[in-house]
């Protein structure tokens, strides 16, 4: 990235803008000739931000926006993060795109397969789940990991389930799950929900997710009001949406530098 | 250790003299704390139940103790993500050797077991911190002490994970009767180690902020383990 | 008496229509041909004594090597071809040793009998496994040792069938020694009758006259592990026999 010959000076000059001569540089962006032919994804391009996911009285429910980020630029705006696998399963992402669109593929690949097979079986939650983390952990092992924040939620035997698992393995059940900035903002929002009243209904559950996710689009710089929600029940699995939710930005012009 | 890549966004205008670098990390700290003591006839084995990285809690509900065997309990800190590769991988060899030998590990053959295990990947180690706590072959307790990657020793009592270098002196104190004068060294009784742990435990959710939440105590005898779950500040 | 074989003797992976393989039954047939082993099993511990054929006097009798120290533990004592011998007594010392590498434990006989037979098995006329035998091994093995169970005896064959016994003879004149050993044997033998009664069943059934060079008497002991007896010791015994 840097070149040896440049100064403070010149830099001060060109701030903002590329190096003289040079191309804009975006994060992760590496122009090494070191790099060898084999591309691993060391740093994510294009990424989806937050994944929400909460248990509420017979199911569960995953949201995340549509936003694809390149680097601090909006790029893609439709984006679909989130995948029913079948009809007790789905899963939601964040963090590289690409590396979804790959995992996305192998488990559609996967589920065909199976059901070529024709014998009654199919992935459950807790099977994904438990296969995603040992695809993670090795990816990572082999210092080649997929660049993603995973939240797999279903119905199993009756019981939701809800689990994450991240780009090196860490995995674990929780009543509600948030990944990136959503673990910072919408999941106290969620566990004080949950901690009030341990048995939502589907409905406040999703007014709880909206909610959620309104906060987030207030908050967090990657995101966009638009988004889907995944809705696990006994009556099966559904995507919804997009769906964007009602915002107010009346206080932003009390807000002293915003009209400035 | 942060590796959010939400973090990082912007970092690409960071033009410089030093441009920074993020590397991939393969390892994270999970936080948690186990403990485990060895009486005359029993062994205490406990961890609070908390899983957090960085200044989030990921869950409440996480214990870090795995039985292994009825006379053999596990406690496993550090990148969660190793502690259940290790867990698991451990759960398989437990299960080869019952199928290999006819019968179940003993404490000391699973404490060797694990030193090798966790040897042969002295150069990509996993990190996790292990206590293992249970009866040995003349039915006493035991508890067996390891490092990241292999190096092991038999003791009285230990305690492992972030909050270890705050219970151990308490330990050594209160168990292993240290810097005291003129005490009679009274056998350490099942209900007093069961007290112990909930006491040191409360005191390092005081000050830790990777321990909280619960406390799950396991009190291996010859009978068997009884499990108690007990609660910690939540903050 | 083989004629009827003729066509399904040769290879190690075909079986003959009535269901069986004749190189591994050829192969049980060698040990008929070798020389006489004993074990006795008793509370004490374990006895193992085979007889020696020094079949010229310029042979050096200490060469003839028929009972092996497995572990500190076990004892194996062997008839049939002896090269092949040297085979499975270094598998049964490797997974002894892995053993106890890897748990920091004695291995048990009746495991350490399990992956020799493991081995034994581990024959064929393929190239998948470029280091295993083209053939079964022409021996068979008596493992005698202590573990958490007591005292243990196993017998295993070329076909790799491993039995615990009481006491078992193998080789040449293994069915008379059996069947002596049927009539002899009972649970509350001390070690010490199991070591005389090993050395008057060779005795018996022995070609040469049975002398301190000519036999082999190896002891498995809780106290002391495996023994094995000097020619001192073992004219000792024979004097008392």
């Amino acid at each position: 990235m840097a070149l040896p010959t440049e100064t403070d000076m010149s830099l001060e000059f060109w701030r903002n803008g590329p190096t003289p001569g040079g191309l804009y540089n975006f994060p992760g962006q590496g122009t090494s000739t070191k790099m060898g032919p084999i591309k691993k994804t060391l740093s994510p391009m294009v990424t989806g931000t937050s994944v929400l996911g909460v248990k509420f009285d017979g199911g569960i429910i995953l949201a995340a926006d549509m936003l694809g980020s390149y680097g601090s630029l909006a790029r893609f705006m439709h984006c679909p993060r989130l995948m029913k696998v079948n009809d007790s399963t789905v899963m939601g992402a964040g963090g590289d795109y690409a590396d979804f669109q790959y995992i996305k593929s192998v488990i559609e690949q996967r589920v065909i397969d199976e059901e070529c097979m024709n014998d009654g079986f199919q992935y459950t939650p807790k099977s994904l789940f438990s296969w995603l983390t040992r695809i993670m952990y090795n990816r990572r092992s082999r210092f080649n990991p997929l660049w993603n924040t995973i939240v797999v939620g279903g119905l199993q035997d009756g019981e939701p389930f809800l689990g994450y698992v991240d780009k090196i393995g860490t995995a674990f059940k929780a009543p509600s799950v948030c990944s990136g900035y959503g673990a910072y903002i919408a999941q106290p929002i969620l566990r004080n929900a949950l901690e009030k009243q341990p048995n939502l209904t589907e409905q406040q559950a999703k007014e709880l997710i909206d909610q959620c996710l309104t906060v987030l689009h207030y908050r967090d710089a990657r995101s966009l009001n638009k988004y889907q929600i995944a809705i696990v029940t006994k009556d099966g699995a559904r995507i919804e949406g997009p769906i964007s939710s009602a915002t107010n930005w009346d206080i932003a012009e009390r807000v002293g530098f915003f009209d400035e | 250790m942060q590796m959010d890549p939400g973090l990082h966004k912007g970092e690409g205008y960071q033009y410089g003299p030093n441009p920074k670098q993020h590397y991939f990390s393969p390892y994270s700290m999970n936080g948690g704390t186990v403990l485990a003591i060895a009486g005359e006839d029993f062994a205490v084995v406990a961890s609070d139940t908390r899983l957090s990285e960085g200044f989030s809690i990921h869950t409440r509900d996480s214990p870090k103790t795995y039985q292994l065997t009825n006379s053999t309990v596990l406690g496993c800190t550090g990148f969660h993500g190793d502690v259940l590769t290790v867990t698991k991988l451990l759960e398989a060899r437990l299960k080869m050797y019952k199928n290999e030998h006819n019968r179940q590990m003993s404490t000391s053959a699973i404490a060797a077991m694990l030193s090798t295990v966790l040897y042969y990947r002295r150069f990509f180690p996993y990190y996790v911190y292990n206590i293992i706590g249970g009866l040995d072959d003349e039915g006493k307790g035991a508890v067996y002490s390891f490092d990241p990657i292999g190096s092991y020793e038999r003791e009285a009592y230990r305690a492992g994970g972030t909050a270890s270098s705050m219970l151990q002196p308490l330990l050594d104190n209160q168990i292993g009767f240290k810097n005291q004068e003129g005490v009679t060294k009274v056998p350490l009784s099942k209900e007093k180690a069961v007290f112990l742990v909930k006491d040191v435990f409360i005191s390092a959710a005081e000050r830790d902020i990777y321990t909280g939440d619960n406390i799950m105590i396991h009190v291996t005898t010859k009978d068997g383990t009884e499990t108690e779950v007990f609660p910690l500040r939540r903050d | 008496m083989f004629l009827t074989r003729s066509e399904y003797d040769r290879g190690v992976n075909t079986f003959s229509p009535e269901g069986r393989i004749f190189q591994v039954e050829y192969a049980i047939e060698a040990i008929k041909l070798g020389s006489t082993a004993i074990g006795i099993q008793t509370s004490e511990g374990v006895v193992l004594a085979v007889e020696k054929r020094v079949t010229s006097p310029l042979i050096e009798p200490s060469s003839i090597e028929k009972i092996f120290e497995i572990d500190h533990h076990i004892g194996c004592a062997m008839s049939g071809l002896i090269a092949d011998s040297r085979t499975m007594v270094d598998r049964a010392r490797v997974e002894a040793q892995n053993h106890w590498f890897t748990y920091n434990e004695n291995m048990s006989v009746e495991s350490v009998t399990q992956s020799v037979s493991n081995l034994a098995l581990a024959f064929g006329d393929d190239d998948a496994d470029p280091g295993a035998m083209s053939r079964p091994f022409g021996v068979a093995l008596l493992f005698a040792g202590i573990d958490d169970k007591g005292p243990q005896l196993f017998h295993m064959d070329p076909s790799g069938t491993f039995i615990q016994y009481d006491a078992k003879a193998i080789g040449s004149a293994s069915e008379g020694a059996q069947q002596t050993l049927q009539e002899v044997y009972h649970k509350s033998m001390t070690l010490k009758e199991a070591c005389k009664n090993a050395l008057t069943i060779l005795k018996q059934v022995m070609e040469e006259k049975l002398n301190s060079l000519n036999v082999e008497l190896a002891t498995v002991t809780p106290a002391a592990g495996y023994k094995l007896f000097s020619k001192e010791e073992i004219e000792d015994l024979i004097k008392d026999i």
